[in-house]
Protein backbone atom coordinates (compact mmCIF):
# COMPACT_ATOMS: atom_id res chain seq x y z
CA UNK A 1 0.00 0.00 0.00
CA UNK A 2 2.89 2.47 -0.61
CA UNK A 3 2.01 3.27 -4.51
CA UNK A 4 2.33 6.99 -4.94
CA UNK A 5 -1.10 7.94 -5.03
CA UNK A 6 -1.50 5.97 -1.52
CA UNK A 7 1.51 8.28 -0.80
CA UNK A 8 0.46 11.46 -1.69
CA UNK A 9 -3.07 10.92 -0.06
CA UNK A 10 -1.35 9.89 3.68
CA UNK A 11 1.11 12.66 3.24
CA UNK A 12 -2.03 15.38 2.59
CA UNK A 13 -3.34 14.23 5.72
CA UNK A 14 0.01 15.28 7.55
CA UNK A 15 1.67 11.82 7.81
CA UNK A 16 5.62 12.79 7.65
CA UNK A 17 6.70 9.34 6.88
CA UNK A 18 4.34 9.13 4.27
CA UNK A 19 6.38 11.91 2.86
CA UNK A 20 9.68 10.90 3.45
CA UNK A 21 8.62 8.13 1.86
CA UNK A 22 8.35 10.25 -1.39
CA UNK A 23 11.15 11.75 -0.76
CA UNK A 24 13.32 8.67 -0.49
CA UNK A 25 11.89 7.29 -3.55
CA UNK A 26 12.45 10.34 -6.14
CA UNK A 27 15.23 12.43 -4.04
CA UNK A 28 17.93 10.80 -6.33
CA UNK A 29 16.14 11.47 -9.94
CA UNK A 30 14.87 15.05 -8.86
CA UNK A 31 18.67 16.11 -7.69
CA UNK A 32 20.07 14.22 -10.46
CA UNK A 33 17.93 16.17 -12.92
CA UNK A 34 18.63 19.75 -10.68
CA UNK A 35 22.59 18.88 -11.35
CA UNK A 36 22.09 18.57 -14.80
CA UNK A 37 20.79 22.40 -14.84
CA UNK A 38 22.90 23.65 -12.44
CA UNK A 39 26.44 21.84 -12.61
CA UNK A 40 26.97 22.40 -8.70
CA UNK A 41 26.40 19.48 -6.45
CA UNK A 42 26.05 21.54 -3.14
CA UNK A 43 23.72 23.71 -5.27
CA UNK A 44 21.86 20.82 -6.31
CA UNK A 45 21.28 19.41 -3.29
CA UNK A 46 20.34 22.75 -1.84
CA UNK A 47 17.54 23.15 -4.69
CA UNK A 48 17.09 19.60 -4.27
CA UNK A 49 15.00 20.26 -0.68
CA UNK A 50 13.68 23.23 -1.61
CA UNK A 51 12.00 21.69 -4.52
CA UNK A 52 10.71 19.06 -1.83
CA UNK A 53 9.18 21.67 0.62
CA UNK A 54 7.26 23.48 -2.71
CA UNK A 55 6.08 20.16 -3.11
CA UNK A 56 4.91 18.89 0.62
CA UNK A 57 3.55 22.92 0.18
CA UNK A 58 1.12 22.61 -3.33
CA UNK A 59 0.43 18.56 -2.39
CA UNK A 60 -2.99 19.43 -2.84
CA UNK A 61 -2.65 21.07 -5.94
CA UNK A 62 -1.67 17.47 -7.15
CA UNK A 63 -3.98 16.22 -9.56
CA UNK A 64 -4.80 12.79 -10.06
CA UNK A 65 -4.10 12.14 -13.22
CA UNK A 66 -0.40 13.79 -12.81
CA UNK A 67 2.09 11.28 -12.30
CA UNK A 68 3.83 12.51 -9.61
CA UNK A 69 7.12 12.27 -10.81
CA UNK A 70 6.39 14.66 -13.54
CA UNK A 71 4.60 16.79 -10.93
CA UNK A 72 8.06 16.85 -9.03
CA UNK A 73 10.19 17.22 -11.95
CA UNK A 74 8.07 19.99 -13.10
CA UNK A 75 8.63 22.36 -10.16
CA UNK A 76 12.14 21.24 -9.58
CA UNK A 77 12.01 22.80 -13.45
CA UNK A 78 10.72 25.93 -11.50
CA UNK A 79 13.71 26.04 -8.45
CA UNK A 80 16.51 25.20 -10.99
CA UNK A 81 15.39 28.16 -13.41
CA UNK A 82 14.70 30.61 -10.77
CA UNK A 83 18.25 29.69 -9.37
CA UNK A 84 19.71 29.87 -12.58
CA UNK A 85 17.91 33.36 -12.94
CA UNK A 86 19.38 34.76 -9.75
CA UNK A 87 23.00 33.79 -10.75
CA UNK A 88 22.84 35.73 -13.94
CA UNK A 89 21.57 38.81 -12.06
CA UNK A 90 24.29 38.20 -10.01
CA UNK A 91 26.71 38.72 -12.71
CA UNK A 92 27.78 34.98 -11.45
CA UNK A 93 29.73 32.70 -14.07
CA UNK A 94 28.06 29.67 -14.13
CA UNK A 95 30.71 26.94 -13.70
CA UNK A 96 31.27 23.54 -13.63
CA UNK A 97 31.87 23.00 -10.10
CA UNK A 98 34.74 20.34 -10.48
CA UNK A 99 37.58 22.56 -11.21
CA UNK A 100 40.23 20.13 -12.41
CA UNK A 101 38.73 19.12 -15.63
CA UNK A 102 40.85 17.39 -17.62
CA UNK A 103 41.53 18.37 -20.93
CA UNK A 104 41.06 15.38 -23.59
CA UNK A 105 40.80 17.19 -26.51
CA UNK A 106 44.14 16.55 -27.18
CA UNK A 107 44.03 13.14 -26.86
CA UNK A 108 41.88 12.04 -29.74
CA UNK A 109 39.45 9.37 -30.35
CA UNK A 110 39.33 7.15 -27.80
CA UNK A 111 37.04 3.63 -27.83
CA UNK A 112 33.83 4.06 -25.18
CA UNK A 113 34.99 0.90 -23.40
CA UNK A 114 38.43 2.40 -23.24
CA UNK A 115 37.02 5.62 -21.49
CA UNK A 116 37.70 6.38 -17.91
CA UNK A 117 34.48 6.54 -15.94
CA UNK A 118 35.75 9.74 -14.61
CA UNK A 119 36.49 11.62 -17.94
CA UNK A 120 33.08 10.08 -19.66
CA UNK A 121 31.50 11.93 -16.87
CA UNK A 122 33.23 14.74 -17.05
CA UNK A 123 32.95 15.14 -20.87
CA UNK A 124 29.63 14.34 -20.46
CA UNK A 125 28.84 16.92 -18.13
CA UNK A 126 30.28 19.30 -19.97
CA UNK A 127 29.04 19.18 -23.19
CA UNK A 128 25.51 19.56 -20.82
CA UNK A 129 26.79 22.78 -19.93
CA UNK A 130 27.28 24.02 -22.84
CA UNK A 131 23.43 23.03 -24.11
CA UNK A 132 21.43 26.25 -24.08
CA UNK A 133 18.46 25.72 -20.77
CA UNK A 134 15.56 24.58 -23.15
CA UNK A 135 17.69 21.99 -24.56
CA UNK A 136 19.30 20.87 -21.75
CA UNK A 137 15.33 20.46 -20.10
CA UNK A 138 14.57 18.41 -22.90
CA UNK A 139 17.56 16.32 -23.22
CA UNK A 140 18.09 15.45 -19.95
CA UNK A 141 14.24 14.48 -19.57
CA UNK A 142 14.17 12.20 -22.15
CA UNK A 143 17.54 10.78 -22.35
CA UNK A 144 18.45 10.69 -18.68
CA UNK A 145 14.91 10.64 -17.09
CA UNK A 146 13.57 8.65 -19.19
CA UNK A 147 10.08 10.81 -19.92
CA UNK A 148 7.67 10.26 -22.29
CA UNK A 149 7.64 13.60 -24.81
CA UNK A 150 3.65 13.79 -23.23
CA UNK A 151 5.91 13.95 -19.91
CA UNK A 152 8.51 16.22 -20.98
CA UNK A 153 5.23 18.86 -22.67
CA UNK A 154 3.80 18.45 -19.43
CA UNK A 155 6.69 19.54 -17.05
CA UNK A 156 8.21 22.18 -19.77
CA UNK A 157 5.00 23.27 -21.10
CA UNK A 158 6.59 23.24 -24.08
CA UNK A 159 4.75 21.84 -27.47
CA UNK A 160 5.83 18.60 -28.66
CA UNK A 161 7.11 19.89 -32.09
CA UNK A 162 9.09 22.21 -29.81
CA UNK A 163 10.49 19.78 -28.32
CA UNK A 164 11.19 17.16 -30.65
CA UNK A 165 13.41 19.95 -32.51
CA UNK A 166 15.28 21.25 -29.32
CA UNK A 167 15.82 17.20 -28.56
CA UNK A 168 17.31 16.88 -32.24
CA UNK A 169 19.23 19.23 -31.89
CA UNK A 170 20.78 18.68 -28.78
CA UNK A 171 21.31 14.95 -29.42
CA UNK A 172 23.55 17.12 -32.48
CA UNK A 173 25.17 19.26 -30.41
CA UNK A 174 26.16 16.43 -27.93
CA UNK A 175 27.19 14.51 -30.74
CA UNK A 176 29.52 16.84 -31.87
CA UNK A 177 30.96 18.09 -28.44
CA UNK A 178 31.04 14.16 -26.80
CA UNK A 179 32.00 12.46 -30.40
CA UNK A 180 35.71 14.09 -30.20
CA UNK A 181 36.18 12.10 -27.62
CA UNK A 182 34.31 8.83 -28.34
CA UNK A 183 34.07 6.38 -31.23
CA UNK A 184 31.96 4.02 -30.85
CA UNK B 1 10.12 3.62 -46.45
CA UNK B 2 12.70 5.98 -47.89
CA UNK B 3 16.09 6.64 -46.26
CA UNK B 4 14.98 10.36 -45.42
CA UNK B 5 11.54 9.21 -43.74
CA UNK B 6 13.52 6.41 -41.37
CA UNK B 7 15.80 8.90 -40.54
CA UNK B 8 13.93 11.37 -39.44
CA UNK B 9 11.94 8.73 -37.04
CA UNK B 10 15.25 6.74 -36.04
CA UNK B 11 15.52 9.12 -32.94
CA UNK B 12 11.74 8.88 -31.95
CA UNK B 13 12.02 5.11 -32.61
CA UNK B 14 14.62 4.48 -30.20
CA UNK B 15 12.95 6.60 -27.65
CA UNK B 16 10.27 4.24 -28.19
CA UNK B 17 8.02 7.22 -29.47
CA UNK B 18 6.70 5.89 -32.42
CA UNK B 19 3.35 3.98 -33.56
CA UNK B 20 3.27 0.69 -34.38
CA UNK B 21 2.75 0.79 -37.29
CA UNK B 22 5.59 3.00 -37.98
CA UNK B 23 8.29 0.72 -35.58
CA UNK B 24 7.41 -2.31 -38.16
CA UNK B 25 8.11 -0.21 -41.29
CA UNK B 26 11.22 1.22 -39.39
CA UNK B 27 12.74 -2.30 -38.82
CA UNK B 28 11.94 -3.87 -41.75
CA UNK B 29 13.64 -0.49 -43.47
CA UNK B 30 16.88 -1.18 -41.04
CA UNK B 31 17.07 -4.70 -41.96
CA UNK B 32 17.43 -3.68 -45.83
CA UNK B 33 19.65 -0.57 -45.39
CA UNK B 34 23.01 -0.42 -44.38
CA UNK B 35 23.42 3.39 -43.89
CA UNK B 36 20.69 3.95 -42.31
CA UNK B 37 21.46 0.87 -39.81
CA UNK B 38 24.61 2.46 -39.35
CA UNK B 39 22.96 5.41 -38.17
CA UNK B 40 20.64 3.67 -35.55
CA UNK B 41 23.65 1.73 -34.52
CA UNK B 42 25.02 5.29 -33.65
CA UNK B 43 22.47 6.41 -31.82
CA UNK B 44 22.34 3.29 -29.79
CA UNK B 45 25.66 3.93 -28.91
CA UNK B 46 24.94 7.26 -27.81
CA UNK B 47 22.12 5.85 -25.52
CA UNK B 48 24.86 3.25 -24.38
CA UNK B 49 27.54 5.71 -23.51
CA UNK B 50 24.74 8.07 -21.89
CA UNK B 51 23.67 4.95 -19.71
CA UNK B 52 27.21 5.10 -18.22
CA UNK B 53 27.15 8.62 -17.36
CA UNK B 54 27.41 8.82 -13.69
CA UNK B 55 27.12 12.44 -11.73
CA UNK B 56 28.33 10.47 -8.59
CA UNK B 57 25.67 12.35 -6.55
CA UNK B 58 25.24 11.39 -3.22
CA UNK B 59 22.55 13.01 -0.87
CA UNK B 60 23.65 13.93 2.53
CA UNK B 61 21.61 12.52 5.53
CA UNK B 62 20.90 15.93 6.31
CA UNK B 63 19.09 16.49 3.38
CA UNK B 64 15.84 14.96 4.97
CA UNK B 65 16.43 17.01 8.43
CA UNK B 66 16.11 19.94 6.49
CA UNK B 67 13.21 19.39 4.53
CA UNK B 68 11.87 17.74 7.92
CA UNK B 69 12.39 21.11 10.35
CA UNK B 70 10.90 23.39 7.41
CA UNK B 71 8.01 21.31 6.74
CA UNK B 72 7.35 20.91 10.17
CA UNK B 73 7.13 24.40 10.73
CA UNK B 74 4.73 24.63 8.44
CA UNK B 75 1.25 23.05 8.69
CA UNK B 76 0.37 20.05 6.61
CA UNK B 77 -1.96 21.08 2.83
CA UNK B 78 -4.83 19.39 4.74
CA UNK B 79 -4.08 21.53 7.93
CA UNK B 80 -4.10 24.36 6.53
CA UNK B 81 -7.10 23.84 4.85
CA UNK B 82 -9.03 22.98 7.90
CA UNK B 83 -7.76 25.74 9.83
CA UNK B 84 -8.93 27.78 6.72
CA UNK B 85 -12.37 26.19 7.52
CA UNK B 86 -12.24 26.60 10.97
CA UNK B 87 -11.74 29.99 10.58
CA UNK B 88 -14.51 30.48 8.10
CA UNK B 89 -16.49 28.60 10.11
CA UNK B 90 -15.95 31.15 13.03
CA UNK B 91 -16.69 34.07 10.38
CA UNK B 92 -19.56 32.27 10.10
CA UNK B 93 -20.58 31.55 13.12
CA UNK B 94 -20.32 35.58 13.56
CA UNK B 95 -21.83 36.64 10.54
CA UNK B 96 -24.85 34.66 10.71
CA UNK B 97 -26.15 36.93 14.20
CA UNK B 98 -24.90 39.69 12.71
CA UNK B 99 -26.75 39.72 9.67
CA UNK B 100 -30.04 38.47 12.10
CA UNK B 101 -29.48 41.47 14.69
CA UNK B 102 -29.26 43.55 11.56
CA UNK B 103 -31.96 42.13 9.76
CA UNK B 104 -34.28 41.94 13.21
CA UNK B 105 -33.48 45.20 13.90
CA UNK B 106 -34.95 46.30 10.91
CA UNK B 107 -38.04 44.38 11.10
CA UNK B 108 -38.45 45.50 14.79
CA UNK B 109 -38.33 49.40 13.28
CA UNK B 110 -41.17 48.35 10.70
CA UNK B 111 -42.65 46.70 13.03
CA UNK B 112 -43.50 49.56 15.80
CA UNK B 113 -44.37 51.70 12.48
CA UNK B 114 -46.65 49.65 11.69
CA UNK B 115 -47.77 49.46 15.18
CA UNK B 116 -47.85 52.99 15.66
CA UNK B 117 -49.70 53.28 12.51
CA UNK B 118 -52.17 51.10 13.63
CA UNK B 119 -53.06 52.16 16.98
CA UNK B 120 -53.09 55.55 14.85
CA UNK B 121 -55.47 54.36 13.01
CA UNK B 122 -57.82 52.72 15.42
CA UNK B 123 -57.88 55.99 17.83
CA UNK B 124 -58.73 57.95 14.16
CA UNK B 125 -61.42 55.72 12.80
CA UNK B 126 -63.23 58.27 10.74
CA UNK B 127 -59.47 59.02 9.06
CA UNK B 128 -58.67 55.06 8.76
CA UNK B 129 -61.87 55.11 6.19
CA UNK B 130 -60.71 57.81 4.57
CA UNK B 131 -57.48 56.41 3.97
CA UNK B 132 -58.99 53.12 3.53
CA UNK B 133 -55.45 52.05 1.12
CA UNK B 134 -53.87 52.03 4.81
CA UNK B 135 -55.84 49.28 6.26
CA UNK B 136 -54.19 46.80 3.70
CA UNK B 137 -52.02 46.56 6.19
CA UNK B 138 -53.18 44.87 9.22
CA UNK B 139 -51.59 43.29 12.17
CA UNK B 140 -52.73 39.66 11.27
CA UNK B 141 -51.23 39.78 8.24
CA UNK B 142 -48.02 41.18 8.76
CA UNK B 143 -45.57 38.22 6.57
CA UNK B 144 -42.67 39.73 7.83
CA UNK B 145 -42.81 38.21 11.41
CA UNK B 146 -41.54 34.67 10.28
CA UNK B 147 -38.44 35.84 8.70
CA UNK B 148 -37.52 38.65 11.93
CA UNK B 149 -35.56 35.38 13.60
CA UNK B 150 -33.88 35.21 10.80
CA UNK B 151 -32.96 31.06 11.19
CA UNK B 152 -33.87 30.15 8.00
CA UNK B 153 -31.09 31.72 6.58
CA UNK B 154 -28.32 28.90 6.14
CA UNK B 155 -24.75 29.40 7.99
CA UNK B 156 -22.70 30.80 5.08
CA UNK B 157 -19.42 28.75 5.23
CA UNK B 158 -21.12 25.54 5.77
CA UNK B 159 -20.69 24.06 2.49
CA UNK B 160 -16.82 25.26 2.38
CA UNK B 161 -16.83 23.35 5.07
CA UNK B 162 -17.40 19.96 4.41
CA UNK B 163 -16.52 20.97 0.28
CA UNK B 164 -12.72 20.10 0.14
CA UNK B 165 -12.67 16.49 2.05
CA UNK B 166 -15.01 15.68 -0.97
CA UNK B 167 -13.04 16.73 -3.24
CA UNK B 168 -9.81 15.11 -1.79
CA UNK B 169 -11.43 11.63 -1.71
CA UNK B 170 -12.90 12.06 -4.86
CA UNK B 171 -9.63 12.51 -6.40
CA UNK B 172 -8.24 9.61 -4.79
CA UNK B 173 -11.40 7.49 -6.13
CA UNK B 174 -10.98 7.95 -9.46
CA UNK B 175 -8.05 7.28 -9.65
CA UNK B 176 -8.14 3.91 -8.31
CA UNK B 177 -9.99 2.16 -10.53
CA UNK B 178 -8.70 3.94 -13.42
CA UNK B 179 -5.61 2.29 -14.06
CA UNK B 180 -6.07 -0.81 -11.64
CA UNK B 181 -3.01 -2.41 -13.60
CA UNK B 182 -0.32 0.90 -12.53
CA UNK B 183 2.70 0.32 -10.91
CA UNK B 184 4.02 3.05 -8.77
CA UNK B 185 5.14 5.65 -10.98
CA UNK B 186 8.62 4.80 -12.04
CA UNK B 187 11.43 7.64 -11.08
CA UNK B 188 13.15 6.62 -14.10
CA UNK B 189 16.31 4.59 -14.22
CA UNK B 190 19.41 6.01 -12.47
CA UNK B 191 22.15 5.42 -14.62
CA UNK B 192 25.39 4.58 -12.48
CA UNK B 193 28.40 3.01 -14.24
CA UNK B 194 29.30 0.49 -11.32
CA UNK B 195 29.39 -2.59 -12.53
CA UNK B 196 26.27 -4.88 -11.65
CA UNK B 197 27.10 -7.97 -9.40
CA UNK B 198 25.70 -11.29 -10.18
CA UNK B 199 22.53 -10.52 -8.04
CA UNK B 200 21.22 -7.36 -9.97
CA UNK B 201 21.56 -9.14 -13.13
CA UNK B 202 19.73 -12.45 -11.84
CA UNK B 203 17.22 -9.72 -9.94
CA UNK B 204 17.19 -8.09 -13.38
CA UNK B 205 16.41 -11.64 -15.99
CA UNK B 206 13.59 -12.60 -13.04
CA UNK B 207 11.59 -9.28 -13.74
CA UNK B 208 12.27 -9.55 -17.37
CA UNK B 209 10.45 -13.18 -16.93
CA UNK B 210 8.07 -12.25 -14.89
CA UNK B 211 7.29 -9.26 -17.54
CA UNK B 212 6.98 -11.90 -20.47
CA UNK B 213 4.81 -14.30 -18.36
CA UNK B 214 2.55 -11.75 -17.74
CA UNK B 215 2.64 -10.36 -21.53
CA UNK B 216 2.62 -14.16 -22.49
CA UNK B 217 -0.85 -14.23 -20.41
CA UNK B 218 -2.48 -11.16 -22.25
CA UNK B 219 -5.59 -11.87 -23.82
CA UNK B 220 -4.90 -11.04 -27.78
CA UNK B 221 -7.28 -14.09 -29.56
CA UNK B 222 -9.70 -11.72 -30.67
CA UNK B 223 -9.05 -8.62 -32.76
CA UNK B 224 -9.85 -5.92 -29.95
CA UNK B 225 -6.91 -3.78 -28.83
CA UNK B 226 -5.11 -4.66 -25.51
CA UNK B 227 -4.13 -2.13 -22.95
CA UNK B 228 0.06 -2.74 -22.70
CA UNK B 229 0.94 0.52 -21.24
CA UNK B 230 2.06 -1.67 -17.98
CA UNK B 231 4.33 -3.62 -20.12
CA UNK B 232 5.55 -1.27 -22.34
CA UNK B 233 6.68 0.91 -19.06
CA UNK B 234 8.32 -1.88 -17.19
CA UNK B 235 10.31 -2.74 -20.84
CA UNK B 236 11.50 0.36 -21.06
CA UNK B 237 12.85 0.21 -17.94
CA UNK B 238 13.85 -2.91 -18.41
CA UNK B 239 15.74 -2.33 -21.80
CA UNK B 240 17.60 0.46 -20.18
CA UNK B 241 18.87 -1.61 -17.36
CA UNK B 242 19.55 -4.46 -20.22
CA UNK B 243 21.87 -2.20 -22.24
CA UNK B 244 23.98 -1.31 -19.77
CA UNK B 245 24.17 -4.89 -17.92
CA UNK B 246 24.53 -6.27 -21.56
CA UNK B 247 27.94 -3.88 -21.87
CA UNK B 248 28.75 -4.47 -18.51
CA UNK B 249 29.11 -8.44 -19.01
CA UNK B 250 30.35 -7.78 -22.22
CA UNK B 251 33.25 -5.73 -20.72
CA UNK B 252 33.96 -7.99 -17.98
CA UNK B 253 34.12 -11.14 -20.23
CA UNK B 254 30.68 -12.49 -18.40
CA UNK B 255 29.83 -14.37 -22.30
CA UNK B 256 27.04 -16.29 -21.06
CA UNK B 257 25.34 -13.50 -19.31
CA UNK B 258 25.82 -11.36 -22.11
CA UNK B 259 24.20 -13.87 -24.33
CA UNK B 260 21.17 -14.13 -22.23
CA UNK B 261 21.07 -10.62 -22.25
CA UNK B 262 21.55 -10.14 -25.90
CA UNK B 263 18.78 -12.86 -26.67
CA UNK B 264 16.27 -10.75 -24.25
CA UNK B 265 16.62 -6.73 -25.74
CA UNK B 266 14.57 -7.98 -29.07
CA UNK B 267 11.51 -8.45 -27.01
CA UNK B 268 12.55 -5.75 -24.66
CA UNK B 269 12.52 -3.36 -27.50
CA UNK B 270 9.32 -4.62 -28.81
CA UNK B 271 6.97 -4.48 -25.96
CA UNK B 272 8.79 -0.83 -25.66
CA UNK B 273 7.73 0.18 -29.04
CA UNK B 274 3.95 -0.99 -28.99
CA UNK B 275 1.54 1.78 -28.41
CA UNK B 276 -0.29 1.41 -25.47
CA UNK B 277 -3.11 0.06 -26.88
CA UNK B 278 -1.78 -2.67 -29.16
CA UNK B 279 -3.46 -4.16 -31.92
CA UNK B 280 -3.79 -8.39 -30.82
CA UNK B 281 -1.87 -9.35 -34.12
CA UNK B 282 0.98 -7.57 -33.29
CA UNK B 283 0.73 -8.96 -29.19
CA UNK B 284 0.30 -12.36 -31.00
CA UNK B 285 3.23 -11.61 -32.92
CA UNK B 286 5.52 -11.20 -30.17
CA UNK B 287 3.93 -13.91 -27.83
CA UNK B 288 4.68 -16.42 -31.05
CA UNK B 289 7.91 -15.48 -30.59
CA UNK B 290 8.31 -15.67 -26.78
CA UNK B 291 6.81 -19.43 -27.11
CA UNK B 292 9.11 -20.37 -30.13
CA UNK B 293 12.39 -18.89 -28.98
CA UNK B 294 11.83 -20.03 -25.10
CA UNK B 295 13.24 -16.93 -23.93
CA UNK B 296 11.33 -17.27 -20.76
CA UNK B 297 12.62 -20.92 -19.98
CA UNK B 298 16.28 -19.70 -21.33
CA UNK B 299 15.43 -16.76 -18.69
CA UNK B 300 14.88 -19.35 -15.56
CA UNK B 301 17.57 -21.86 -16.45
CA UNK B 302 19.70 -18.29 -15.41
Amino acid sequence: MNSSADLVSRACRGDQEAFRLIFERYSRPVMSFIYDQVSDRELAEELMQETFVRAFRSLNTLRSETKLSTWLFGIAKNVARESLRARIRQNQHVDLDDQQVLDLSDRGPVPVSQLLNKELNEVVQRALALLDEDKRLVFTLKVFQQCSYEEIAEITGFSIPKLKTDLHRARTEMRQRVGQYVRA
Amino acid sequence: MKCVDCVNLLEAYVDGEVDERESERVRKHLMTCLSCETEFEALTAESELYARYDRELQISPAAWSGISARIAAEPSAIESRERRNVRGWFAGLFAVPRLGFAFSGAMAVLLAVVAVGYLYLRTQPEKRLLVAGVGNVRPGSLPITGTVDGPAIPPREVTNVDHPPTDQTGVKKANEPRNPRRIPDDPGVLFTDASYSDGDTASHLDQAQKLLVSFRSLPADDDDDVDVSYEKTESRRLLNENVVMRRDAEATGKFPTKSVLGSLEPFLIDIANLPDKAPASDIRQIKDRVQRTEIVAELRSY
